[in-house]
């Protein structure tokens, strides 16, 4: 018989589908916002990364038009080639300043920045240590990597040490790789303590700071800043999607980092570089990060209340110290049943169950937003409570 | 000896089976495993066909937890013996059982293996005096929950070691622990993040695939003679290699090709005379994550001290545990999370209760550090 060459695609999609492992696409009808139209039902967003609702600030969406109208819709070619334009090198600048370090570069996407450079970091003859429960981003970055890997339990400094000793002598490069802030959790690394570490024992020090950027720290400088280290941690990775409301992957550090970065990531190098508008908008969004403290500061005035709310309702948020708020209620059922009802109910906020998460620690997931004013936040928690009842959680 | 009792799948649910070993101490602990599982599913009816043996060897257990739905497919005598399991074992594959439950200990698990071999996974209920094997729950209530994830559609296969006491040495006064083979047990599955928020299982034979594909890899790299121990995960890399590995004993590798088979203390020291060193491929066998001492006495203490380079008299005060590449899959090192060590020579022991932990690939260039020690104070 002859092959049928693409016959997996239907049967493979399938099974995804037998599993409940596939993805159903949501449309939002509008701008992603805390009260957003998700297909056509209003709905108040717990799942955007938006921290700042700076994706929707007047002077970002003017920064984005602005740029358009100056340089064009499109950059023509990769930044190596001819497509380096102005604006780009501009936002590099006023990242550099604005985190405290000698360089910066800006990739296609934060995906982009640790798929290309941290294989580049490491080769045969180096190892790579990272945390448990590092996004998938590094996951796959490392996997491009010849490098040997370690794994230290998540935030283990113990064993941290443990595998740093295993490694001395036996490596000509260590790299530890740990994201800021942990997106399932809402917890954060102990930097100081990772780059003491790094310091005794010679190794590079790789953060990625996804959503940590616009969030932690002095004005949401960052992780870095957060402890006090601008400058100090070798490769500062982030993205401008999240919190700086764009899109975007961007590296901070040393200038010899950034010059080994762009030079030697192939993923900066084959892909096209920003349209001018995505530029024009990064750029105004670090300006009005510098210039406008009261979005981070409302951030968090939300997130200690939502949190201290909720946890007086009786509800396990985990050990997050930041705005994303796990609400663990154990079993994956309960937790589909919980985001189910939320929504029916006009809180849009998504379950994360095993085995994104262990066994017994299905929950929702819910996204802090500078954006959200006093009564929706209560609305939110009387709605949570009201379920949280009905489901027999509190 | 043991009795039966197996189980097989309702429509909703494939095709599974379970046998039971139930005499005197199996009695008790068989029950506390059904009991354990019926409350799993809430006192309603186990979603999968059982078949047992009558009497002893597994109905009466049944009835006494009340679970009455069963179908009995070997007669027991009065007086049971291990011809029976092996009898009730073969009856069991008749039906085409999907996993068999049984009651014991290693001597249980031998009999069955000879009869079962890696056609159809085990699970052993602890009841035995001794149990090295890789087959057993933690106790009846752990093995009642892998049951249950098992029936549940949720487990799958992978090799565990079957091991026992040497009982002829035993009787020369020797206490020595052998591994007789490779038995299908149940594991949890291990995923990987393939995307944001989606996993994919991966099976044991492909995460096996990739451990030896990396030592392989080293072995190229690096040169030199190495070693390599008993058991399945290992046996991997001599397939991976194309040489014609024994599955339970250690034999030599150079430059790819097999310099020794099956060697035993005397073959190996005449190998490694005169050189400067090897690297030695282990990996934790049986239930108690023993990577020394256990199933591999070949590399006895003069082995070691020469491996680890512990053989210049009183000197020999740093080991070099690079000597030793330790490679287990995720789904056995879950079981077994701290590795074991029981040389017969204390101070080789104690040289790794300082040591404290090892590096464990556990993928392709994957480490994880891990917990080792003779489990003397």
């Amino acid at each position: 018989m002859k092959r049928n060459p693409t016959a997996f695609l239907k049967e493979e999609f399938d099974a995804l589908v037998a599993q409940k492992l596939n993805w159903e696409l949501r449309t939002l009808q509008g701008p992603s916002r805390p009260h957003s139209v998700v297909d056509g039902k209003e709905v108040i967003m717990l799942c955007s990364n938006n921290y700042l609702n700076l994706s929707n600030h007047p002077k970002v969406v003017e920064g984005a038009i602005e740029a358009a109208k100056k340089y064009g819709a499109g950059s023509g070619s990769v930044r190596a080639i001819a497509g380096n334009m102005a604006i780009h090198e501009e936002v590099e600048r006023e990242l550099a300043a604005f985190k405290g370090t000698e360089s910066s570069l800006v990739y296609q996407t934060g995906f982009a920045a640790n798929a290309g450079l941290i294989p580049q970091l490491a080769d045969k003859g180096d190892i790579i240590i990272s945390d448990a429960l590092n996004h998938g981003s590094i996951i796959d970055g490392v996997r491009l990597s010849k490098a040997d890997r370690g794994v230290y339990a998540h935030n283990d400094m113990g064993e941290l040490e443990r595998v740093l000793k295993e490694a001395d002598g036996k490596y000509r490069r260590i790299l530890i790789i740990t994201d800021g802030v942990f997106s399932m959790d809402g917890d954060i690394a102990p930097l100081d303590e990772i780059y003491k570490l790094a310091q005794e024992y010679g190794a590079m020090t790789y953060v990625d700071d996804a959503h940590g950027e616009g969030v932690m720290g002095p004005d949401g400088r960052g992780m870095s800043a957060h402890f006090g280290l601008e400058g100090k941690i070798d490769v500062e990775m982030g993205t401008f999607s999240k919190a700086y409301g764009v899109v975007g992957g961007l590296v901070a550090g040393s200038r010899d980092l950034i010059n080994y970065a762009f030079n030697k990531s192939r993923t900066w190098l084959l892909s096209g570089s920003h349209p001018p508008a995505v530029s024009g908008a990064q750029l105004a969004s670090i300006k009005v990060l510098k210039t406008e403290p009261q979005h981070v500061k409302q951030l968090w005035e939300n997130t200690n209340y939502f949190k201290k709310e909720l946890v007086e309702m009786g509800f396990d948020t985990g050990n997050s110290v930041t705005p994303i708020t796990p609400v663990i209620v154990g079993e994956s059922a309960k937790a589909k049943d919980l985001s189910r009802r939320l929504i029916e109910e006009g809180v849009f906020a998504l379950p994360i169950i095993f085995p994104m998460v262990a066994k017994d620690k299905a929950r929702i997931r819910a996204m802090m937003n500078a954006g959200l004013k006093g009564d929706d936040i209560d609305y939110v928690l009387s709605t949570f409570e009201k379920i949280g009842k009905e489901l027999g959680i509190i | 000896m043991g009795g039966a009792v197996g189980l097989k799948g309702t429509d909703d649910v494939s095709d599974k089976a379970l046998l039971l070993g139930a005499k005197e101490r199996s009695g008790p602990r068989a029950l506390e495993m059904l009991t354990e599982l019926l409350a799993l599913y809430h006192g309603k009816k186990i979603p999968a066909a059982l078949f047992t043996c009558s009497n002893e060897m597994g109905a009466n257990e049944l009835e006494k937890a009340g679970i009455l739905d069963y179908e009995t497919v070997y007669d027991s005598p009065d007086d049971t013996s291990a011809k029976d399991t092996r009898l009730a074992c073969a009856a069991f594959m008749n039906g085409k059982v999907d996993l068999i439950v049984f009651c014991g200990g290693d001597g249980t698990t031998r009999d069955i293996y000879e009869t079962v071999g890696r056609k159809v996974p085990i699970l052993g209920v602890p009841a035995g005096v001794k149990m090295h094997s890789g087959v057993f729950g933690m106790n009846p209530a752990a093995t009642a929950k892998t049951l249950k994830e098992f029936i549940d559609g949720r487990l799958s296969a992978a090799s565990a070691e079957v091991m026992d006491l040497d009982e002829e040495l035993y009787r020369q006064g020797e206490w020595s622990v052998r591994l007789f083979g490779t038995a299908l047990t149940l594991a949890e599955p291990h995923y990987v993040q393939v995307g944001k928020m989606c996993f994919e299982e991966v099976d044991e034979e492909a995460v096996l695939d990739d451990l030896a594909e990396y030592v392989t890899d080293r072995m190229r790299e690096e040169g030199g003679l190495w070693l390599l121990g008993p058991g399945s995960t290992v046996e991997r890399v001599g397939r991976a290699l194309g040489v014609e590995k024994s599955v339970l004993g250690i034999d030599a590798v150079e430059n790819g090709r097999l310099a020794g088979s099956d060697l035993n203390e005397k073959g190996l020291l005449a190998l490694l005379d005169g050189r400067g060193g090897a690297r030695v491929v282990l990996s934790p066998v049986g239930a108690q994550g023993f990577i020394l001492g256990r199933g591999n006495l070949e590399l006895s203490p003069a082995v070691l001290r020469k491996l680890l380079k512990m053989d210049g008299g009183e000197k020999c005060d740093k080991p070099d545990f690079d000597a030793l590449m330790i490679i287990a899959t995720p789904a056995k090192l879950a079981a077994t999370p701290v590795l074991r060590v029981d040389t017969g020579d204390a101070k080789i022991d104690s040289t790794f209760d300082e040591k404290g932990h090892l590096l464990v690939a556990t993928g392709y260039r994957s480490l994880r550090l891990v917990a080792v020690g003779s489990g003397n104070d």
